[in-house]
């Protein structure tokens, strides 16, 4: 039989490393069932005992504030593992604890794993394991994860926990607490729960809405006795119950930390000089637009190597597969169709995502990622929305994917969608390529930034028409500033791989999907009688040519493909020939904002469900028609007057 | 002896002017531009009677207004703004303090601003510090976010929502704990703080929900 075992923490504790130091490539990337956070498992053989082990979203607390905070809760008291590792970082020892007291409430088998000991001792700061343990009454095992230091400790301890069953005891709080958590026990008394029941008293006197309900489904009366003794402790603390209890549990960790911590002998430590530095009202921000200089620049100068190179080697591979599936329109179909998707995938979304998974995760592990979203915090406030959403956002000028992909380090629901919406909007590089190619060159370099500009309006305008629309608060920041660290490689290929194969598993099949689609379409001959039925929009409301509705249609695949095609279809590439200034800026105005390309709508699809990206997707066809037909009205006028 | 309704003689004005006075020095306080329409929001009047009542507090001397131009408070008006907004709070902590619950203190407080005399609030004032309750006024007590770099002291009290409370008191920031700003913001950007042997980013918005009690 396979041992379940969950790895559990607080974020950048260093619970990733310990997973893949564990699990190696023996790793598994899925989705929570319903749900679009991402549920990783691995497995491993430990000396003939083999382990199925999952990695936890690293989180503070097992409240129900964030989908992972749920998630986490959920996994442990339902399906409930064999044993919880908690991974704990010892230098920051007493916020750490504060969410081992939870799992230990939660009834769960913990084992705790003491990690960064060597991190701790360079600060000038010493764990005793072995009080640490009386205390608390489970093994807890200082180990090294990056180094692997302890880990076989760690693992025996593991497996003696798995065989013993036992539940371990909870710490127990201040007197007055401890009477108010008794007096509700006895209320909820005989009922069925998944939950422990001195959990349960805990949680309702913290006012859990969650926990409140399941007690009313099943004893409606004692709710109200229940409400009354919370009410009597905040009344004595004078605070509300979730900061009552909150409190209490903080000093709990607070009184078990100071008893452990062995030696102090605190050094002025390097991440003070570097926060003085990349932390500087002026200078930070210098250093941060170099950062995201250095990204961009390199995701696009090796995605375009990368791209270039697997273009060429791709158009050998068509041309055979061509030639081999003979002549005929099913051959036509399969191999256009197919082989066409394939390549999308592959040499365009591909070359770029690579570096850029590579860099995020290099960002991230360093610490450096953190400060960009504390600098940024004020200015994306503007739109509703904190720091860390400058990080998606600013991803997006490259490619919306990576863009849409990096929503996830916010925390709610919410602040996520707000981000994909207006990284759906940001004009990636394939934009770029139609507003240089035709406006900027034929227009002039103005009106290709006046394009830019009003992006960037209508960005600001609908994030702040979203933030308003949207249900539910908008939250502040509020994240652990993680000490500098070195990255380690083998974490940041881990990260980059897991990302990559969940990528090509979700987006490829629509990607295919739609290319194929368009290639029957193409075939089949329906491509003039569709540009024929948009006419009354295309002609008639924006005034291009008819032939514009099927450019667009593919520029659903790859953007800068309506430029191409509008280039065969008209049969010049020399656009100022055939079209006026105005109905090219028209165009630009259309294929910036008209629809997200099928990569995007696919992760659309894939982080925020079918509903998001179908909704998204038909808003933009509208605004973009809508937008651009008032623009050229106007610019009419002005170029008639001009 | 000056009560307030004594000062009201000698000044000849009604509740109603003082709520707008009060309203005022709270714009002012937000760093708020006076608008007719917010007054109009706030007061739940229209902006014509809004726009009446200005121009008869102007005549009084205590706002200067022309019709669609700038509203502001005259150093007269402002004086009596404060001490009605001073009273305002002074009666809505006491209310709490026993028990009152913080609507109707609030409620009440409307009410009873405008009648509490100067002697008998710091009559009340003194009686509350006796009984070892703290003074929010007080200059030992500041707004995370006011604090200057490398100022400790201990957090007083997180106010907000629920959702908002549970978040800050689950990353630590629990009334009672040491607290030290350890990077103070820019205009509007977010500070860094150092709390429970770690460091926390935290955006303006709710570090102006924490009240710390300077060391």
């Amino acid at each position: 039989m396979k041992l379940r075992i969950a790895l559990a923490g607080n974020a950048n504790v260093g619970k990733s490393s310990l997973f893949n130091y564990l699990t190696d490539l023996h790793q598994h990337v899925g989705n929570w069932p319903g749900k679009t956070v991402e549920k990783i498992e691995g497995v491993l053989d430990f000396k003939g005992v083999k382990m199925n082990i999952v990695d936890l979203p690293g989180i503070y607390s097992l409240s129900t504030f964030s989908l992972e905070e749920l998630i986490s809760r959920d996994y442990i008291s339902k399906e409930k593992p064999d044993v919880v590792i908690n991974v704990v970082d010892a230098s920051v020892l007493e916020r750490n604890l504060f969410f081992s007291l939870q799992l230990l409430e939660l009834g769960a088998p913990v084992v705790i794993a003491l990690n960064m000991v060597d991190a701790a001792r360079e600060k000038g700061m010493g764990v005793n394991a072995k009080k640490l343990s009386a205390l608390l009454g489970v093994p807890v095992i200082p180990i090294v994860a990056t180094t692997g230091d302890g880990v076989g400790k760690l693992m025996r301890a593991v497996i003696n926990t798995s065989k013993k069953k036992q539940k371990p005891s909870s710490i127990s709080y201040q007197k007055q607490m401890e009477a108010d958590v008794s007096q509700v026990k006895k209320e909820i008394k005989g009922l069925k729960m998944d939950y422990p029941s001195r959990w349960i008293a805990i949680k309702l006197l913290e006012d859990d809405g969650n926990v409140l309900e399941l007690v009313k489904e099943q004893r409606p009366k004692a709710i109200e006795k229940i409400q009354k003794i919370r009410k009597g402790m905040e009344k004595r603390c004078g605070q509300k119950g979730s900061v009552a209890v909150s409190s209490e549990r903080y000093s709990a960790a607070e009184r078990i930390a100071l008893e452990c911590i062995t030696l102090r002998d605190v050094k002025v430590p390097l991440r003070q000089k570097l926060d003085a530095l990349l932390l500087h009202k002026y200078v930070g921000y210098v250093f941060l637009l170099a950062v995201a200089g250095i990204v961009f620049f390199s995701i696009f100068s090796v995605g375009d190597i990368l791209s270039g190179y697997l273009m060429e080697s791709l158009e050998g591979a068509k041309a055979l597969a061509r030639t081999s599936a003979g002549e005929g329109v099913l051959q036509e179909i399969l191999v256009g169709g197919v082989l066409e998707g394939v390549l999308a995938g592959i040499a365009i979304a591909l070359p770029y995502l690579i570096p850029f998974y590579i860099l995020l995760a290099i960002l991230e592990d360093s610490g450096y990622l953190a400060r960009m979203a504390f600098l940024m915090d004020a200015i994306m406030h503007k739109i509703g929305l904190h720091g860390k959403a400058f990080i998606p956002i600013i991803l997006a000028y490259g490619c919306n994917v990576p863009g849409c992909v990096g929503c996830k380090i916010l925390e709610t629901q919410r602040a996520r969608l707000l981000t994909a919406f207006i990284v759906t909007l940001v004009p990636c590089a394939a934009v770029s390529v139609v507003i240089m190619g035709l406006v900027a060159t034929y227009v002039g370099l103005e009106w290709a930034l006046f394009l830019y500009a009003l992006n960037l309006a209508v960005i600001l305008i609908l994030g702040r028409i979203g933030c308003k629309a949207l249900p539910g608060e908008p939250v502040g920041l509020i994240m652990e500033m993680p000490s500098y660290k070195v990255p380690m490689p083998k974490n940041i290929f881990m990260q980059a791989w897991r990302e990559l194969h969940s990528f090509v598993f979700m987006a490829f099949p629509i990607i295919i999907g739609a290319t194929f689609l368009i290639k029957i379409i193409e075939v089949m001959g329906w491509l003039s009688p569709i540009s024929d039925a948009l006419s009354p929009i295309t002609v008639g409301w924006l005034g291009l040519p008819a032939i514009v509705g099927i450019t667009l249609i593919f520029g659903i695949l790859r953007k800068e493909l309506a430029l191409i095609m509008l280039a065969a279809l008209l049969g010049t590439g020399v656009f100022s020939e055939v079209l006026t200034p105005v109905q090219m800026i028209t165009f630009a105005i259309v294929t910036m904002f008209y629809v997200p390309c099928a990569a995007t709508i696919a992760v659309l699809n894939k982080e925020h469900g079918w509903k998001v990206a179908v909704g998204i997707s038909a808003f933009e066809i509208v605004f973009a028609i809508v937008l651009a037909g008032i623009v050229s009205r106007i610019l009419s006028t002005y170029f008639f007057l001009a | 002896m000056l009560g307030a309704p004594n000062i009201r003689m000698a000044t000849k004005r009604t509740p109603e002017m003082e709520e707008y006075l009060e309203l005022l020095v709270r714009y002012k306080e937000a760093e708020k531009q006076p608008k007719v329409t917010m007054l109009g929001k706030d007061l739940k009047l229209s902006a014509a009677s809004v726009s009446e009542m200005l121009q008869k507090l102007k005549k009084k001397g205590f706002v200067d207004y022309e019709k669609y131009g700038e509203i502001k408070l005259t150093k007269k008006g402002e004086k009596i703004g404060n001490e009605i907004l001073r009273k305002h709070r002074f009666i809505e902590r006491f209310l709490m303090r026993i028990g009152v619950k913080k609507n109707k203190a609030h409620k009440e407080a409307c009410a009873l601003e405008h009648v509490l005399s100067d002697d008998v609030e710091d009559a009340l004032r003194k009686a509350m510090h006796s009984a070892g309750a703290p003074d929010i006024e007080g200059k030992h007590i500041k707004r995370l976010v006011d604090l200057k770099k490398g100022q400790k002291g201990r957090i007083m009290l997180v106010s907000g929502g629920r959702e908002v409370c549970r978040r800050l008191t689950d990353m630590g920031l629990t009334p009672g704990t040491k607290i030290m700003l350890s990077r103070a913001s820019t205009k509007l950007g977010a500070i860094e703080v150092c709390i429970r042997s770690s460091c926390l980013a935290i955006g303006r918005g709710l570090a102006e929900k924490i009240l710390v009690k300077v060391d």
